[in-house]
């Protein structure tokens, strides 16, 4: 400690002193520590991606020549095109439907709504992979709908666009749960004073309250669909799009830096569909407010049952999709022998890995989920609820939402590229499971972050002052007070780390060493191999495996909100 | 037995507050006495809570120094600061008993377990919440909370407790029981105390002294019944009670010309200006029938508030409306309704005269 009495009193020492000697330059070293972690892990690894795709195979900078060369191939007409239309299409299915569901579960009396959520977010828990080989079998050339398509291949757009519908919906459904939710029940009691129609109200009440939801619903699930690798790569056939090139120029043909022009190509309308999304939300502000009353909707048959409509082709055809992979995961020989047995599970048989990869991925999981929490509440407390400068906390919050915008199979390759370097001394984690735990925890840690700090936001923003003026440290406060109120975010955390970490394929599938194969990985493998089946029955293992760890989480949370009813009453 | 406070004597010099060009505080100085209850009054904006929270280290002013007793605290972080504080929203920590609250600061100066509980319900004990120990801070009415947070915050036995508008978030009623609770437990401890408020009432009825503030800078300070009878300034007369503002220019000597009257001055006129605001309280207005004052005038409109009736006046020799109060009964006796003519005298050592 420095004797202060015997300071100078000029304003330049002040403030340097004056943050050494309250300990303030700790939490500042701290968080520029978190921005070195980020950097390393995103923007590191981004910079060398990009710099490969202006260089030849041996390393010598050869301007835009790739992508001159990519161009004349044909790549641009086919895969990128291809890969906008159906992205834009799937988008607008999606979210069309995802709307009308959401409408039928906020503004109508339906019985039974929360078994429907349960039933409409089930997606989330299954690998994309899942609902492509479910089509398959429904679709495909010896699929038991066959008839339906009238002729019409599943193997295709078709076929990309029915799967890449299945596994994003839930994430436009819960992004306009969100926005519709919390409705204002004035305005509907306003438009009912006003003598304006059901139908009129919809468009003037409904539809604009939703607006902001929608536009960023339609975001995710573009970025979501032309970023996806799972799907095409099962169901897509001769369709090419820009994922599955990434990968058939990479793992295919070893042209690594032709991998790196079209991850250039797919990062580009990734990161406009982030800017503009980012855009739409900042003028987005909380229309519901104190004064707001909840929304209730009043008795009316005919607009229940219109819900009702509404809702049951999707809760059909989701159930249906989930259903046939059950099934076929426990079919002998289809579509020949239709007895039922377990054959498919004895996973040693077939190539991808068998069992070990099962565990891999479950440890891989387990380390993302624990790395990935810790890092993420960490950093995000350091950010919000530390003094920090502005600029520091600005460019964390940058590099913690870059990741939003890199899609896993651009972010996977630019690890190649960056740890495989054999002039990176952290080349040794390559082809471990370290790797893995660390590209996923990246990979995933936008959306971690943003519920940390929604969570961390609507704590009292004097609760470090009290705890200051009662000679309590920030860790003390951050330990007695901080942690456990944000408990519910934090097992939501776990859980989102832990589910994604299960079912990605895009990202670990360039990754992943011959000690270090993943199950997900496994269900491509073995597809590719023509061991349908077999992919079926490990890709409903890893949708058992997140529905467990989500009852685990709820049954947690169940406990929480037990345990802590007496002091959250009134305040919720 | 309630444990004494010694409270401790603060002085601020120079403090001065930029956030990039915009200066909140312009060279604050100001002591307060040991066991003072002082007020920092003003308009939202105008620094009354960074001064406040420049005095908690929380936030650090651009220039100054602050001492407590003799002690520098310039530089020093919050927790080495001898103070206890309740915020507007008091935060309280809603995962923690009551008890648990008031025990926290006890904890961590590493007090025993057995005096922390003769501590705590000691506490309890002074605002009277001894029945609500183990409850938890949603489950108390907004006022029970505030007194929760104050009685944390005077646990580890401050010589400072800084009340950032403590009582801005409850109903009027518990407010005005609170405010002379807080006043009384305050000079029973003798602990220092400065209040933040934008409330003039709050401020006059609590303080040994008000400091009023206003863009940053300190208008005056002394006593409510000095901020209220010799406001020092415009801004000060306006904005604590209501008042009447009358430009007029400055005669030779006490002599004031408003309209074409001329107006002899008891108080003292600011420096030689070209124009002058001359003020009046609407209390110190007197209404008389027609014939009887030096100014006429028609009563406009008329609102009854109570114990008093507050009427506008327009005077019919010069462009001006006047707001008066009069008590009910004379009220009556002169007959007052919307329309009628009256005479009106202000009384020249009622007349403030400001710079214009």
């Amino acid at each position: 400690m420095i004797d202060s009495a015997v300071l100078p009193n000029r304003a330049w020492s002040l403030t340097g002193l004056r943050q050494k000697l309250s300990g303030r330059w700790l939490f500042s070293v701290l968080l520029v520590a978190g921005c070195a972690v980020l950097s390393l892990l995103v923007l590191a690894p981004l910079y060398t991606l990009l710099s490969k795709s202006v260089e030849n195979k041996a390393g010598e900078f050869v301007g835009l020549d790739n992508f001159a060369r990519y161009l004349s191939s044909g790549g641009i007409e086919s895969a990128f095109f291809n890969s906008l239309w159906v992205a834009g299409l799937s988008t607008v299915i999606v979210v069309s439907l995802a709307f009308m569901a959401a409408w039928a579960l906020t503004r109508t009396r339906l019985p039974m709504t929360g078994w429907v959520r349960g039933v409409l977010v089930l997606p989330i828990l299954a690998p994309s992979l899942l609902p492509a080989i479910s089509l398959v079998y429904l679709f495909g050339n010896q699929g038991v709908l066959k008839d339906w398509l009238m002729g019409a291949e599943i193997y295709g757009p078709i076929g990309i666009i029915m799967g890449s519908c299945f596994w994003t919906f839930p994430h436009a459904l819960m992004i306009l749960l969100t926005a519709m939710d919390n409705a204002d029940g004035r305005h509907y009691e306003a438009a009912t004073a006003l003598k304006a129609s059901a139908w009129r109200t919809f468009w003037t009440v409904t539809v604009p309250g939703a607006r902001y939801g929608l536009v960023s619903a339609a975001f995710v699930v573009f970025t979501l669909v032309i970023t996806d690798f799972g799907v095409p790569k099962v169901i897509g056939g001769q369709f090419d799009v820009l994922a599955t090139d990434i990968y058939k120029q990479v793992i295919g043909q070893q042209k690594f830096e032709m991998g790196a022009v079209v991850s250039v190509l797919l990062l580009l309308p990734a990161m406009l569909a982030f800017f503009a999304d980012r855009y739409v939300q900042r003028k987005q502000s909380a229309s519901f407010t104190a004064r707001s009353v909840p929304y209730k909707p009043r008795v009316d048959r005919k607009r229940d049952a219109i819900g009702a409509m509404v809702l049951t082709p999707t809760v059909i055809f989701i159930l249906a999709i989930i259903g046939m992979a059950v099934y076929a995961s426990f079919v002998k020989f289809w579509p020949y022998n239709l007895d039922l047995s377990l054959n498919n599970y004895q996973f040693g048989r077939m190539d991808g890995g068998g069992w070990g990869a099962y565990i891999n991925s479950l440890q891989m999981a387990l380390g993302t989920m624990l790395v990935g929490t810790g890092l993420v509440f960490f950093n995000a407390w350091l950010m919000e609820r530390t003094p920090q400068p502005k600029l520091l906390s600005g460019a964390f919050q940058f590099l913690s939402l870059l990741p939003l915008a890199v899609p896993g199979l651009v972010l996977g390759l630019s690890y190649i590229f960056f740890f495989n370097h054999p002039d990176n001394p952290l080349n040794v984690i390559y082809g471990s499971l370290l790797i893995l735990i660390l590209c996923t925890v990246s990979h995933f840690y936008a959306v971690s972050h943003l519920t940390a700090v929604t969570a961390l936001k609507q704590l009292d923003k004097e609760f470090e002052a009290v705890g200051e003026s009662l000679k309590a440290s920030r860790w003390r406060v951050l330990f007695t007070v901080t942690l456990p109120l944000c408990l519910p975010a934090i097992l939501d955390v776990a859980l989102y780390l832990f589910v994604n970490a299960m079912t990605t394929v895009s990202a670990v599938v360039f990754l992943y060493g011959p000690n270090s194969q993943l199950a997900s990985v496994a269900v491509l493998s073995m597809d590719e191999a023509g061991d349908i089946a077999p992919a079926a029955a490990m890709a409903v293992l890893i949708t058992v495996t997140c529905a467990g760890a989500k009852l685990i989480q709820g049954a947690l949370r169940y406990w929480v909100d037990r345990s802590t009813r007496a002091w959250r009453q009134g305040t919720e | 037995m309630t444990q004494q406070t010694q409270g401790s004597r603060l002085e601020i010099q120079g403090v001065q507050k930029n956030f990039g060009d915009f200066t909140a505080l312009k060279s604050i100085d100001l002591t307060i006495e040991p066991g003072e209850l002082v007020c920092f009054l003003g308009p939202s904006g105008c620094g009354k809570t960074t001064l406040l929270r420049i005095i908690a280290g929380l936030e650090q002013q651009s220039a100054g120094q602050l001492f407590q007793g003799s002690d520098d605290i310039s530089l020093k972080p919050p927790k080495d600061r001898d103070f206890g504080i309740v915020f507007q929203s008091y935060a309280l920590f809603p995962n923690m008993t009551v008890c648990d609250n008031i025990a926290y600061g006890l904890r961590s100066i590493g007090m025993g377990k057995t005096q922390i509980k003769a501590r705590v319900s000691e506490l309890l004990e002074l605002i009277g919440l001894s029945d609500h120990a183990k409850k938890y801070p949603a489950q108390l009415s907004g006022g029970q909370q505030q007194r929760v947070a104050l009685a944390r915050a005077l646990a580890p036995s401050p010589g400072l407790l800084l009340l950032d508008e403590p009582l801005s978030a409850l109903d009027a009623k518990v407010r005005h029981h609170l405010r002379s609770e807080i006043r009384n437990l305050q000079k029973k401890l003798g602990v220092t105390t400065i209040l933040v408020t934008h409330d003039q009432e709050e401020a006059l009825a609590m303080a040994d002294r008000v400091v009023v503030m206003n863009n940053g800078v300190i208008e005056q300070v002394g006593t409510p019944l000095e901020i209220y009878q010799q406001p020092k300034s415009a801004f000060v007369a306006e904005f604590i009670g209501a008042m009447n503002f009358i430009d007029s220019a400055p005669l030779n000597g006490q002599r004031v010309k408003v309209g074409n009257r001329e107006l002899e001055l008891v108080r003292p006129m600011p420096e030689v200006q070209d124009s002058v605001r001359l003020a009046i309280r609407p209390e110190d207005v007197h209404l008389m029938p027609v014939g009887d004052g030096d100014w006429e005038g028609r009563v406009e409109a008329m609102d009854y508030l109570g114990a008093f009736i507050r009427t506008q006046i327009r005077l019919s020799d010069v462009e001006l409306d006047l707001v008066v109060d009069v008590d009910p009964r004379s009220a009556r006796q002169l007959d007052l309704v919307v329309g009628r003519s009256i005479c009106l005298h202000l009384p020249s050592d009622a007349l403030h005269c400001f710079a214009a």
